[in-house]
């Protein structure tokens, strides 16, 4: 929901409005959150371009899904393999040499390529904005005096499974144990015969998918798909930094809280305080837990 | 069980960082099941020379400007350290370098990672078990909050989980109790002598690496210095004076080593050989 609400109320079916649209926003910011973390997380790589990842799967979805009219499930099927393809372009044509360059260096490579994305988008799909996306169900039911939309609910639901899937690899599987073993100690992965370059490779493609899965959602709640939509990118943020940087499942309670108190202070405060308020959680939240609420620094041996 | 031990020899190796020489000139060679040691202070090179071996220079910007490595006959140089490991080396790295937020499973099942027969990993697992059985019921610990001594036990464990031909430990003995450091040693020579696996093992303690090694190698700034087997080395003027002398790192420091043959006459008044 992310229509303005007016003026403070005490009246709880609309702050039962306010916090299912909290949810199903924040919902967004932490899948956006998940992908961020995830290359911070495994690659050391503070990625500015990943708003433009998510703008990217938004412009994907309009061609597969509008343009091509797939069959829904083949759409969303070539949708995220042609995002895992450019995850794999990112790394072996430019992250690859970047590997062992200075911190800030690397953050500037990546705004070089979030500029490269806005430009071919403009390139191939023009300046004029397109309408939303609506290939999930519309309408919507009642609950308490709140009206719940569908479209609302299956994104929650697409998070909560992204984030079960998520865990699951990096919990269960061969692969995922290298992932966090690379996380963990790069220099120690690759001498137990862990391959980091794959490894690497893997992560830029698993964010380009979860950024296609960001996309196709939030290319149906957002106003109207333009190349502003990468803004979602530096909105999600505070989400990633509340949950703390490093940690997958803080991400995703960061979407969640800041989605909330996001929506609260529009629907209170006005439209014109939902950004500042969402960075001041930030910035409160940085100054009491500089590794944010489950971040943590690295265990250290004796 | 393990594979047979391979040969490494290492030919006229020269690696630098840079403008700066880390290495000149090296030859070291590890019989097939053999057990050698490197000695060396701070700064000698021993780290590089692991390095070199596992491929894991270019981390740390250096490379190789001359020399050969083999292992088994076949040159393992250029190749890259995924590649190595599955050749059959394997390595406890210097400061044991456990992945702190996994379990003590999950950094055993790391060291499989070059493993393609996946069914036999559960046995390698359970070898190592038997072989740390301190290690049973921690599996489920995460690494970074074990003690030095167990983390050391579990970057050994890790280590042979890819049942290297050849294993390469690099310090040991770094700020572990002494009592650990001799049951380590023990369980090394253990692995040499029943699973025939080539053992290189880096190290400062000088006095305990040459009671389990057969042949030793003095590095001192990038060069070998002394040559011989463990005995040779033991009875060695030099090596007294320098390494034996207090078994402790005080003895090992630059001032000595750049002057060693000035201070020929000094091991009066230092301590006898430690057991430490």
């Amino acid at each position: 929901m992310l229509l303005a609400f007016g003026n403070f109320t005490a009246d709880p079916s609309v702050n039962l409005q306010l916090l299912i649209g909290g949810l199903a926003l924040g919902a967004i910011y932490a899948v956006v959150a998940l992908g961020f973390v995830l290359v911070y997380k495994s690659t050391d790589v503070l990625n500015l371009a990943h708003g433009e990842f998510l703008m990217l799967g938004a412009y994907f979805a309009l061609t597969f899904l509008i343009s091509e009219n797939l069959n829904f499930f083949l759409g969303v099927f070539v949708l995220l393999l042609v995002m895992l393809v450019f995850g794999l372009l990112v790394h072996y044509g430019i992250m690859r040499r970047m590997v062992g360059q200075g911190f800030f260096a690397i953050v500037l490579i990546t705004l070089g390529i979030a500029t490269i994305i806005r430009a071919l988008l403009l390139i191939f799909y023009g300046p004029t904005e397109r309408a939303r996306l609506d290939l999930l169900p519309q309408g919507s039911f009642e609950v308490g005096g709140a009206t719940v939309r569908y479209v609302d609910l299956i994104i929650f639901g697409v998070v909560a499974a992204c984030v079960l899937l998520f865990f699951l690899f990096f919990k269960y599987t061969r692969l995922g144990l290298h992932m966090r073993a690379v996380a963990d100690d790069i220099e120690a992965a690759a001498a137990m015969g862990i391959d980091p370059d794959k490894v690497y490779a893997m992560t830029w493609a698993a964010a380009m998918v979860m950024a296609g899965v960001g996309g196709l959602l939030f290319g149906h709640v957002t106003g109207a798909i333009d190349r502003s939509i990468e803004a979602i990118g530096l909105r999600a943020f505070p989400a990633a930094v509340v949950g703390g940087l490093t940690s997958l499942g803080g991400s995703i309670v960061g979407g969640l809280v800041v989605g909330v108190i996001e929506q609260f202070a529009n629907g209170h405060l006005g439209t014109k305080w939902r950004e500042p308020v969402a960075f001041s959680v930030m910035f409160v939240v940085l100054l009491v837990r500089p590794t944010g609420l489950w971040g943590r620094k690295d265990l250290e041996r004796v | 069980m393990s594979s047979d031990g391979l040969d490494l020899r290492i030919e006229d190796l020269t690696v630098v960082y840079g403008g700066v020489t880390a290495l000149d000139n090296v030859n070291i060679t590890v019989p097939p099941g053999g057990f050698v040691t490197v000695l060396g202070a701070n700064g000698a090179g021993k780290t590089t020379l692991v390095r070199s071996i596992t491929s894991l220079l270019y981390l740390h910007k250096g490379r190789v400007r001359q020399g050969n490595i083999t292992l088994g006959g076949e040159s393992i140089l250029g190749k890259k350290s995924p590649d190595i490991v599955k050749a059959g080396v394997a390595q406890v790295p210097e400061g044991r370098k456990l992945f702190p937020n996994l379990s003590v499973k999950e950094n055993l099942l790391c060291g499989a990672a070059s493993r393609s027969d996946v069914d036999a990993i559960d046995d390698s697992l359970e070898q190592n078990l038997e072989l740390f059985p301190q290690l049973r019921p921690l599996l489920n610990q995460t690494a970074g909050l074990l003690s030095g001594g167990e983390q050391q036990m579990v970057a050994v464990g890790r280590a042979l989980m890819s049942d290297p031909a050849l294993l390469i430990c690099d310090e040991l003995s770094l700020g572990l109790a002494p009592k650990i450091v001799h049951r380590l040693f023990e369980l090394l020579t253990e692995i040499n002598e029943r699973r025939g696996t080539s053992i290189l093992v880096i190290e400062q303690n000088a006095s305990l690496a040459l009671q389990h090694a057969a042949d030793a190698y003095v590095l001192e700034l990038g060069r070998v210095l002394i040559e011989g087997t463990a005995d040779e080395l033991r009875g060695n003027p030099m090596v007294q004076e320098l390494y034996l002398g207090g078994g402790g790192e005080a003895h090992t420091s630059y001032a000595a080593i750049e002057r060693p043959s000035r201070r020929p006459e000094s091991h009066g008044r230092r301590p006898p050989v430690s057991e430490s």
